[in-house]
């Protein structure tokens, strides 16, 4: 029996960053679950080619760097699934690639990977994406007409407009509340199923994987500027219902807001961005080009993310007191 | 307070705290302890301290001779003296397994330890409600306090005591039940009780050990396997990595752990998910004491709180990145000392 040197400590919470990611790897897999159920293989293997090419740009800036090459940690995976959460189902297959292969060689390994990125690199994979497409980001098959939809060709859909763009244009959607918990109407592929997106925050906050402070104040801030400046004629409570449920809002408020890399650190600056990142979004939609402007509000609250710590940081007592022994 | 301190550790408890306290034979060639001259003190403060000295009995959890502590205990003048009859290691029972068995010792030895410190106040410190019901059942009149599973439990209940306005000081189990043999049997601390754990061994279990045997023979009594490749003693947390097996045990051994694998040290960036902060008993905030020391220019001012640390290596612990903060603490706590800024 020859006994090692090993370093304390010999226990670890079980909270690992791999098993962070994991936590919000699974989380997103069953946000696949209900596409999967209506539509076939399709957004399976979207999602898997978008995950393929988010490791193999990491594989190839590594090399390019000559750095060791780190994907255990998981979080190329974690950009890629969000990414192409964010696509709507018909989009041709090249175009999450571009999307996850800006995330990766343009707003993650330049900075340092994980740990030291300063803007969510999904967010701005798809923004690049949003700017460079916008026609085939936003627009999205019939999921009420039935069509056969291939695996992975390229497939010309019959068309229709989600109930973002139908607010954009001032109107009200068409749609059941019903219908919309459930995921059936037009939006990316990922941020539909209402009642999937808001069980998965519940077991990332309750994992505490993800910070719930963040969402409850960002879905607060967008939920008021919803209630009192509505954009089409009707009952703030309407609107509120509409505005919350329509487009990725709800999934960027638990999958992308709460990235810890890039938010702040503190209670009241975590209060302070997620208020922040939901106020822009509810800007975009009023005054953007798009009918999203969530990657958009993300990348502009996280630029927002450090100038809030040091303003904190700062100002506020680090620390609570001590007592003298 | 809605912000709980501490990190939880899956506990590994109860494999060891189903068999009872096994006798480990003392091993032969070991010399027969003297026995001490019977006790004619009066059983004042002065001679149960006497006593204590007499008997060698040294703290479990601190390493300090039992005398010295409470001399400067009867200086300071606490308000209650705690028996610290909790485990914060994950998989050592030896002073919850010590205090099932030996209650009415314990608090007689709590007593005594009271009286020679002049606090007016005795309490029992278990881990958990559950833990309480147990001792309840074997003494009724217990005075039991919980200190919770989090770990370090130890700094989190005075935390907490001191928050309720005691003062409170705190003695380990084992060396109060041998503050009671001296005291009744004019005994000197012989024996410890020390939980042998980790896969690397086949039985888990609480040995009462002669102080000076050595590590291999504990371990050869619990079946050690040949596939150990560390062996921790002290705590998982902050023990020590063992590579000389003649080493023998001291008071201040309360476990010893045999794993078959090293633990992983795989490290990535900090993410700043400010579970550090949240586990630090002291106020420290580790992950901005690590960006400053990492940054060009440290700034003394933004690492508040880093000289209070005393090493417990929660923030360490609880660390999803695997970053060795208790390290980086120290040296911005030398640095801080040091005066030596740009």
């Amino acid at each position: 029996m020859t006994l090692n040197e090993a370093r304390a400590p010999y226990v670890k919470s079980e909270a690992s960053v791999s098993s962070m990611m994991r936590d919000v790897l699974f989380a997103l897999l069953m946000l696949l679950v209900l596409p999967v159920v209506h539509y076939g293989v399709r957004p399976l293997v979207m999602a898997g080619v978008t995950m393929l090419a988010c490791a193999v740009c990491e594989i190839l800036f590594s090399l390019i760097q000559t750095r060791s090459i780190s994907l255990s940690d998981g979080s190329s995976l974690v950009t890629g699934m969000v990414i192409a959460m964010l696509m709507p189902l018909n989009a041709p297959l090249w175009l999450p690639c571009a999307a996850a292969a800006f995330a990766i060689l343009v707003a993650k390994m330049p900075f340092g990977s994980i740990g030291h990125t300063p803007f969510n690199p999904a967010a701005a994979g798809v923004a690049f994406a949003a700017l460079c497409w916008p026609k085939e980001m936003f627009s999205y098959f019939d999921p009420a007409v039935s069509q056969s939809i291939p695996p992975y060709q390229d497939f010309t859909a019959v068309l229709t407009h989600s109930p973002a763009a139908v607010l954009k244009n001032g109107l009200k959607p068409d749609i059941l509340p019903l219908d919309m918990l459930w995921g059936v109407f037009a939006g990316p592929l990922g941020a539909t199923g209402i009642l999937v997106i808001a069980a998965c925050g519940l077991f990332l906050f309750l994992k505490r994987t993800a910070r719930w402070e963040i969402t409850a104040s960002f879905l607060l801030a967008a939920t008021l500027i919803a209630a009192f400046f509505p954009r089409i004629a009707c009952s703030p409570l309407t609107s509120v219902k509409y505005e919350l449920m329509s487009g990725s809002l709800l999934f960027c408020s638990v999958f992308m807001v709460t990235d810890p890399v890039t938010a702040p650190h503190r209670m009241l600056g975590r209060i302070l961005y997620g208020a922040f990142a939901g106020f822009l979004i509810m800007m975009f939609r009023r005054f953007g080009a798009f009918e999203q402007g969530a990657a958009f509000a993300v990348l502009i609250a996280n630029a927002a993310a450090p100038q809030i710590d040091s303003l904190l940081c700062g100002t506020l007592r680090l620390g609570d007191e001590l007592y003298d022994e | 307070m809605i912000l709980q301190r501490g990190v939880k550790l899956e506990q590994q408890k109860t494999a060891s705290l189903r068999h009872k306290i096994k006798i480990l034979p003392v091993p032969e060639g070991m010399a027969e302890p003297k026995p001490l001259p019977p006790r004619k003190d009066k059983l004042d403060a002065g001679g149960i301290i006497a006593a204590a000295e007499a008997a060698g009995i040294v703290d479990e959890f601190d390493g300090v001779a039992l005398d010295k502590k409470m001399k400067r205990l009867r200086r300071l003048k606490p308000d209650m003296i705690v028996a610290c009859c909790f485990d914060e290691d994950p998989c050592t029972t030896s002073a919850m397994a010590t205090l099932r068995e030996n209650t009415h010792a314990m608090i007689a030895g709590l007593v005594l330890a009271a009286r020679a410190c002049g606090a007016a106040e005795n309490k029992i410190a278990v881990a958990t409600a559950k833990e309480a019901r147990v001792i309840r059942k074997i003494n009724p009149q217990a005075d039991l306090i919980l200190a919770g599973e989090r770990y370090p439990a130890r700094v989190l209940l005075k935390r907490k005591l001191y928050a309720s306005g005691k003062n409170a000081a705190y003695i380990g189990a084992q060396a109060l039940l041998a503050l009671t043999a001296a005291v009744d049997d004019s005994e000197a601390q012989n024996f410890t009780v020390v939980t042998v754990a980790g896969d690397g061994v086949e039985h888990w279990r609480n040995m009462r050990v002669r102080i000076g045997t050595p590590l291999q023979f504990l371990l050869d009594a619990c079946e050690v396997s040949e596939k150990t490749k560390v062996v921790i003693t002290g705590s998982s947390v902050t023990g020590k990595a063992v590579t000389d097996l003649s080493q023998p045990v001291t008071a201040a051994t309360r476990c010893v752990i045999a794993l078959k694998k090293p633990p992983r040290n795989k490290t990535y960036p900090c993410i700043g998910c400010e579970k550090c902060e949240r586990a630090c008993p002291r106020g420290i905030v580790p992950w901005r004491v690590l960006r400053e020391i990492q940054s060009a220019s440290p700034d003394p001012v933004r690492m508040p709180n880093v000289q209070k640390c005393i090493g417990c290596s929660a923030c360490a612990v609880a660390c999803p990145s695997g970053i060795d903060l208790t390290a980086v603490i120290s040296k911005a706590a030398a640095y801080k000392k040091s005066g030596d800024f740009d």
